[in-house]
């Protein structure tokens, strides 16, 4: 019972949604254009007047109605022209039908432009959002030209199923599409803004150019975010971004990276946790991550530990490391596990006043890896540091 | 020069279409802490501490230097304040009649209110960070000013020009920089005083660079290879030459393996290298991989040939949506460094440590989410160990509010400073409109540090924080923050 009360619901509000009922008039108006002459011939109306309908609904022969033509341009991106159609296609019967009823009804069940038949004409044969990129501009204009569409309507575009695929965001998703179709198919849609929303931190791919400008389409907000940045992709990103960091700048431009790759020492948690300065000795000491990539030693760990005064002085001072009664003697293995960390609080004439061949202790510095003929050539200056013009030949 | 100005003002095309984009970026903090103090007391005034080793009459733990007549100690130094402002401004600017010519500009201005010099990287107060004219089109882009370019060798700055052509088919590119080079990890030259805060030895010259890269992008994977020298142009000797290359290869969807070296020539020696595989789906993101990290340092510092050692990892990490709502996650890396070959029985020192993290973030309604963490770490010079939580409310609307506290023992291996912090804070954030963002935020930090002697001295402190944010361009797309960055996910839930 209730399924049967809900179905003649939805019937009723689908006829009424239809307005006119041309089904019902079907013996009356054997001829379309004769209340839709603008369909058929250049300057009549399209729509039919009031008083014609009042003909017969004037309270006696028929209930009265109200209806009103159209007065205001329907909102809309399509290019159809009935008229270049009724010229086009004259000698096909009931033309009419052939775009305003399903296949197979009768002539008079007519309803909104039935896409499918659109498509079917003119040899497309999937679905209508799934037509191929040259398609779209055999029926529809250019955003820019559909003056009337407000934003609302464009926000209410239906994506294309192509636009779904987790390789659309890519080079060879979009961006091989838009080489090829963007004038004729992406510009349906979209404008330039539409693109600047994501090409944002270079210069625009060249065929975002062949794009009109138009504000209405940030209507259409990029939301997807490209397949690889799945979940921590934060903690993966580095390896990615160094591989081919033009990819991403596709999409970001360096204010987003320095949101949390801050190179300066008045920044707060961004990339590092939550209280990371009170546990940055643990991930310092064993680099957790590459701190100079993006901290100067000098500029931001020795000021600050100098403020804190954490740092020799200028002379190596005894005292500070204080759990290992001879650490001064035996920190070799500390240095040189944690070379950053010491060089963040002591500067090399700490270390040359017993590393160094002249006037210091002579302790031998050197240790696994050095290879003393390489750096002679590469830097001999550096050798003379320690060892004045009387650099050791091996 | 007045002629050649007013020429080529006159020749100039017509500024059609100009756009423009600018974000600025202000944060002022309030802070006060206070640091260690070096002093010391003539040998004949020492006492026996109450550990039997030799203190300061009134209880701080001295070191005698032998033969010297005095001894030393840190004592606590007094609280400094500081007022930090820091503003960053990011400007690009096209449409100068020229099709894919644009101008780009960064710079940071950086104050500290008190003049008490408490707070650092506010010298010099204003730095130019980019700054360079750009050409670019489907085939090549062109740059000529101060740049960085970012790469596996790490962020390269340098005043001078580069030149990238690419066969976006193919996905080839090349690249080729050339200048003068800044310091690493700051926008600022080698011989800046600003780097050089406890006067260490320092280049006269900048060094000049030379840098070229080469790869190639396709939808299973990306190669890339980059070589950068760094000279001395007063001695003509190498400042630094490395090479390195990076991988990335997509097998199958949701699946990669990333992996990268870098090689220093004028050491001789393998720097930094990794190999991970990763899987990322919508349930299940994880990662494996083993990595080795040895630092870099210049030829122009002695530190190179102090043969600093690597060390080897493995590590992984997963994350897990349970459910919709909840997000659990975990990470652990076991590292080990190679043998220095300088181990003496005088002093013992960790060869070898590790690192752990869980986690759970549950997002139980749309607006609200809880965070908690716990973390454990130990390995060479020092350890932590800590718990974390937060809760925000981000409805949706202009503006979230985040309210965080956190616990953290931090022991040290080469100094007695056992500690316990507890922190707690709240950050605020409202947007009253697109582009414009203000942020607030408070954090308390409450040490109770845990020493036999007088040292053991308070550092809590409050920071306080405020930030601006002000993004404007010439059309209304220009007044959002690319959707990008608004997608990216933040907090530690995401990490």
């Amino acid at each position: 019972m209730i399924a049967v009360a809900s179905l003649a619901i939805v019937v009723l509000l689908q006829v009424r949604a239809q307005g006119f009922d041309h089904l019902q008039h079907k013996a009356l108006f054997p001829i379309c254009a004769s209340c839709h002459p603008g369909a058929a011939r250049k300057g009549e109306a399209l729509w039919p007047e009031p008083t014609s309908c009042a003909a017969c609904h004037d309270g006696t022969i028929e209930k009265t109605v109200v209806w009103r033509p159209r007065t205001i341009a329907r909102r809309t991106n399509l290019r159809f022209d009935h008229v270049q159609h009724a010229t086009a296609a004259k000698d096909k019967p009931a033309l009419c039908a052939g775009c305003h009823t399903e296949l197979g009804e009768p002539r008079m069940a007519v309803r909104g432009t039935v896409v499918q038949r659109c498509l079917d004409c003119h040899g497309v044969r999937v679905a209508h959002l799934a037509a191929p990129d040259s398609a779209c501009g055999t029926c529809h204009v250019p955003l820019v030209r559909a003056a009337a569409l407000t934003r609302g309507d464009v926000a209410r575009f239906r994506a294309p199923p192509s636009h779904a695929n987790p390789n659309f965001l890519s080079r060879s998703g979009h961006g091989a599409v838009s080489r090829e179709t963007m004038g004729a198919s992406c510009a349906t849609c979209h404008a330039r803004e539409f693109c600047y929303q994501c090409h944002a931190g270079t210069a625009p791919p060249r065929a975002v150019a062949w794009l009109s400008s138009d504000p209405r389409s940030t209507a259409i907000a990029a939301r997807a975010a490209p397949a690889s940045h799945g979940d921590n992709f934060a903690d993966r990103h580095g390896t990615e971004a160094a591989a081919s960091s033009t990819r991403c700048a596709g999409c970001h431009i360096r204010a987003d990276c320095l949101e949390c790759h801050r190179p300066n020492a008045a920044s707060g948690a961004g990339y590092h946790p939550d209280g990371f300065l009170a546990r940055h000795p643990a991930a310092a000491y064993a680099r957790e991550a590459s701190c100079s990539d993006c901290h100067n030693v000098g500029a931001f760990c020795t000021t600050c530990h100098t403020r804190a005064g954490l740092v020799a002085g200028g002379v190596l001072r005894s005292g500070y490391h204080d759990t290992r009664q001879f650490f001064l003697a035996g920190h070799g293995q500390a240095a040189r596990q944690g070379l950053e960390s010491c060089v963040s609080c002591h500067a090399e004439r700490d270390c040359l006043t017993c590393h160094s061949a002249l006037g210091g202790r002579r302790f031998n510095p050197h240790g696994p890896g050095f290879d003393p003929g390489r750096l002679r050539r590469k830097n001999f200056e550096m050798c003379t540091v320690c060892h004045g013009a009387a650099v050791p030949q091996r | 020069m007045k002629r050649l100005i007013l020429a080529a003002l006159l020749l100039a095309p017509p500024l059609a279409a100009q756009g423009y984009r600018l974000r600025v970026d202000g944060r002022f903090q309030a802070i006060g802490y206070r640091g260690l103090q070096l002093d010391s007391i003539p040998v004949t005034d020492i006492v026996t501490g109450p550990g039997g080793g030799p203190a300061t009459p009134d209880g701080f733990a001295v070191r005698c230097p032998s033969g010297a007549p005095y001894c030393l100690y840190f004592r606590p130094g007094p609280v400094r304040h500081g007022a930090p402002f820091v503003a960053t401004g990011d400007l690009a600017l096209w449409g100068l009649g020229v099709r894919g010519v644009s101008v780009h500009a960064t710079a940071r201005a950086a104050l500290d209110f008190t003049g008490a010099d408490a707070w650092p990287g506010t010298d010099p107060a204003l730095q130019l960070i980019n700054g360079y004219v750009e050409y670019s089109s489907e085939r090549a882009t062109a740059r000529a000013g101060r740049q960085q370019h970012t790469n596996r060798l790490g962020t390269i700055g340098f005043d001078g020009a580069g030149l990238t052509i690419r066969d976006g088919r193919r996905g080839l590119e090349a690249s080729l920089y050339g200048g003068w080079g800044l310091a690493r990890g700051v926008a600022l030259p080698v011989t800046s005083p600003a780097l050089n805060p406890i006067d260490d030895f320092q280049p006269r010259r900048r060094q000049l660079i030379l840098g070229m890269s080469a790869g190639w992008s396709g939808s299973r994977g990306d190669l890339h290879a980059d070589y950068l020298r760094e000279v001395d142009p007063r001695s003509d000797y190498f400042v630094s030459e490395r090479v390195g290359v990076t991988a990335v290869v997509r097998p199958a969807p949701a699946w990669s393996l990333t992996g990268g070296a870098d090689y220093d020539l004028a050491a001789g020696w393998w720097g930094s290298a990794e190999a991970t595989v990763g899987y990322a789906a919508r349930v299940v993101t994880a990662s494996l991989g083993a990595r080795r990290y040895r630092p870099h340092f210049d030829l122009w510092t002695i530190w190179g040939a102090f043969s600093p050692v690597p060390y080897r990892a493995i590590q992984a990490q997963v994350s897990v949506r349970a459910m919709p709502q909840v997000q659990l996650r975990a990470r652990g890396e076991r590292y080990r460094f190679d043998d220095a070959e300088a181990e003496t029985p005088l002093v013992d020192v960790e060869q070898s440590g590790w690192r752990g993290e869980l986690g759970a973030t549950a997002s139980p309604a749309p607006s609200w989410t809880f965070d908690a963490g716990y973390h454990r770490e130990f390995g060479p010079g020092a350890a932590s160990v800590g718990t974390s939580a937060s809760v925000t409310y981000a409805p949706e609307g202009p503006y979230a509010v985040t309210v965080h506290g956190a616990s953290l023992d931090r022991p040290l291996e080469f100094r007695f400073s056992e500690s316990v912090l507890h922190l707690y804070g709240m950050d605020a954030r409202v947007e009253p409109r697109q582009g414009l963002r203000f942020e607030l935020g408070a954090v308390r930090y409450a040490e109770d540090r845990r020493r036999p002697d007088p040292a053991a001295m308070d550092w809590g402190q409050w920071r306080v924080t405020l930030r601006a944010i002000l993004a404007i361009g010439s059309s209304d797309d220009l007044l959002r923050l690319p959707p990008a960055r608004r997608r990216m996910p933040g907090g530690r839930a995401a990490r």
